[in-house]
């Protein structure tokens, strides 16, 4: 027994280090194996139907036409560059992505300072803040609908009993977008506030220390020491969320559905739209190979640097 | 620790008052759903705010009773419980090679896993809903377990990657001093002591699962229908019947809100991939 603890490892580790062949191929062998149903799995379903997908965008195929898919060349892709719908449902998606997730990330900042300090029960209040984002988009979207319903709804309630007007938020023009970024920033302040939360608590204690000592105020420190510390958690957060609002689908589904006139049809909808209710297969799937290159322009060197972290 | 002690002073009081309400203007609407859940359809539209009446249970009894959610719930519960337990076994085989050890192409497998969460589902929905068409598979739960799975395996792979990570490495040796192989080492030393976690992403796994509408609308048939999909149906242009409504959302939050206490320890890491820990 004795011997066995001292050796036995450590021909282990010399055969790790200097790669020697011996003993190693079952071991190597053996992740392989762990690894390939997954790999396979996530292979087949995303290798294939991505090129499948780049293949139907050069094709006119339309599932209700009855009609035999055939080649098209560039044709879908001229077609969206010059469809007035396309532009509308970029500029939208822009729009709300960019609001919504500026606004949850100055409020959740300032959420995170009021909390990182602790205070009795806190612990109990940020475990009630999370349930909005545990919600299902499809009960948010229909809360929304109960919430900001003309007569009953509870926002014109309390509007009326201050004396304002009762307003039709997601039916009017100019309101429904405001009105889902509002709807969006409500569910999802929660999950930054708990990044932030959680990064600000792990931030050394002496560095604060250090500059209370110095005599900085308080917004000197955050402004100096706590932005710099705090960067790549932010960056972690502002990436998920900018990746998640890309996609944002099931609460237009359930609230506006696009209208009113388009106003709040993101490219998520459109292309809904497109491929699921006119059955536009090939539009669909051209659309989409242009959504995802928004997305990868929009994040591509956030990731580049959250991946250079890690 | 000390600071926190000492500043117990009009700073901590303001700072909690306004926490309060930053905690409430978060829960009101969710608090309000609920309670109308609790209502008659008289004390819900009344145009007056209730805020003291008799609960009742009418609706729950109405939404539980019928078969239409109640079908979609125990779909649902099939379709979360099944791709979160696949989405741990394929995830365990892929992470735990990527923590322990190192070979080439690790970065890259690690790399390209999570850039699959970068995609938007309705660009990945429409060659799927192609495929899963050809192959006869439209309209059936298979459907939406495969694709959940596929939605939730970058995710576990990340957390799971991590909780191995930190499994000892000591623990591991004297497993391996006492004869066992990798696989036992894994399933009687690794998988026990990182159980917490692995528990908290099949949690997670199962949130999204069961919040999940796109694949489950698009691939779903009447038969098939999860809770979320089931849920769109109860809006009609004519007569909206709120109370009921806001019951069955209830119905549907509390198995979220209930995993996601159980969770609580994990949430944070999991929802940003593990890189916050």
């Amino acid at each position: 027994m004795t011997t066995s603890i001292t050796e036995s490892p450590a021909p282990r580790k010399a055969a790790r280090r200097s790669g020697a062949p011996a003993g190693r191929r079952p071991k190597k062998l053996g992740r392989y194996l762990a690894m390939s149903p997954g790999l396979l799995f996530l292979a087949a379903i995303s290798l294939y139907p991505t090129l499948y997908s780049l293949v139907v965008s050069f094709m006119r195929w339309n599932l209700s036409s009855g009609e035999a898919a055939r080649f098209a060349g560039v044709d879908n892709f001229v077609g969206l560059l010059t469809d007035g719908l396309f532009w509308n449902s970029v500029r939208v998606t822009l729009v709300f992505v960019f609001f919504s997730v500026l606004i949850e990330l100055v409020l959740t900042f300032g959420l995170a300072l009021l909390f990182f300090r602790g205070f009795p029960g806190d612990k109990l209040l940020r475990a009630l803040i999370m349930m909005p984002m545990l919600c299902a988009p499809v009960v948010v979207g229909l809360l929304a609908r109960f919430s900001l319903e003309p007569t009953y709804g509870i926002v014109n309630q309390l509007m009326r009993s201050i004396g304002l007007p009762t307003t039709e938020f997601l039916g009017n023009v100019d309101l429904a977008l405001p009105t889902l970024i509002a709807i969006d920033v409500w569910q999802w302040s929660p999950f930054l506030f708990l990044i932030l939360l959680a990064a600000m608590q792990g931030l050394p204690e002496e560095v604060i220390e250090a500059s209370k000592i110095d005599g900085a105020s308080w917004p000197r420190i955050i402004w100096h020491q706590f932005l710099p510390l705090l960067r790549y958690p932010i960056l972690v957060g502002v990436l998920l969320r900018l990746i998640d609002s890309f996609r944002v689908y099931d609460i237009v589904y359930m609230t506006t559905r696009g209208g009113p006139v388009d106003a709040t049809s993101t490219m998520s909808w459109q292309i809904y739209n497109v491929g699921f209710r006119a059955f536009d297969i090939s539009y669909a799937a051209a659309f989409s190979w242009l959504l995802l290159l928004l997305v990868l322009l929009a994040v591509n060197s956030l990731i580049r640097r959250m991946v250079a972290r890690s | 620790m000390s600071v926190r002690r000492r500043s117990i002073n009009w700073n901590v009081g303001v700072r909690a008052a306004v926490a309060v309400i930053c905690t409430f203007l978060f829960i009101a609407p969710v608090l309000w759903m609920v309670t109308t859940a609790f209502k008659t359809g008289n004390q819900a539209f009344s145009g007056e705010i209730q805020w003291f009446f008799t609960p009742t249970l009418e609706n729950f009894a109405e939404v539980l009773g019928g078969t239409r959610l109640t079908y979609a719930l125990i779909n649902s519960l099939q379709v979360s419980v099944i791709s979160s337990i696949v989405a741990i076994l394929l995830a365990s085989g892929i992470a735990y090679p990527l923590a322990r050890y190192e070979f080439r192409g690790r970065d890259q497998i690690a790399g390209t896993i999570l850039s699959l969460r970068i995609v938007p589902p309705i660009v990945t929905i429409i060659p799927l809903f192609l495929v899963m068409r050809t192959v006869g598979l439209n309209g059936s739960l298979l459907s939406i377990i495969i694709l959940h799975v596929f939605m939730n395996l970058p995710l576990a792979v990340w957390l799971l990657r991590g909780f191995y990570e930190d499994v000892p490495k000591e623990i591991e040796e004297a497993g391996a001093i006492d004869g066992l192989g990798s696989v036992g080492i894994f399933f009687r030393m690794v998988l026990p002591l990182a159980m917490p976690g692995v528990a908290s992403t099949a949690l997670l796994c199962f949130v999204f699962s069961w919040n999940e509408f796109l694949f489950a609308s698009v691939l779903s048939n009447a038969g098939s229908q999860t809770v979320t999909v089931a849920l769109t149906q109860y809006v009609t242009p004519v007569g909206t019947e709120w109370t009921l409504i806001m019951a069955a959302g209830t119905v549907v939050a509390v198995p979220v809100w209930l995993a996601a206490l159980a969770a609580q320890k994990y949430l944070v890491r999991g929802l940003s991939l593990g890189a916050v820990k």
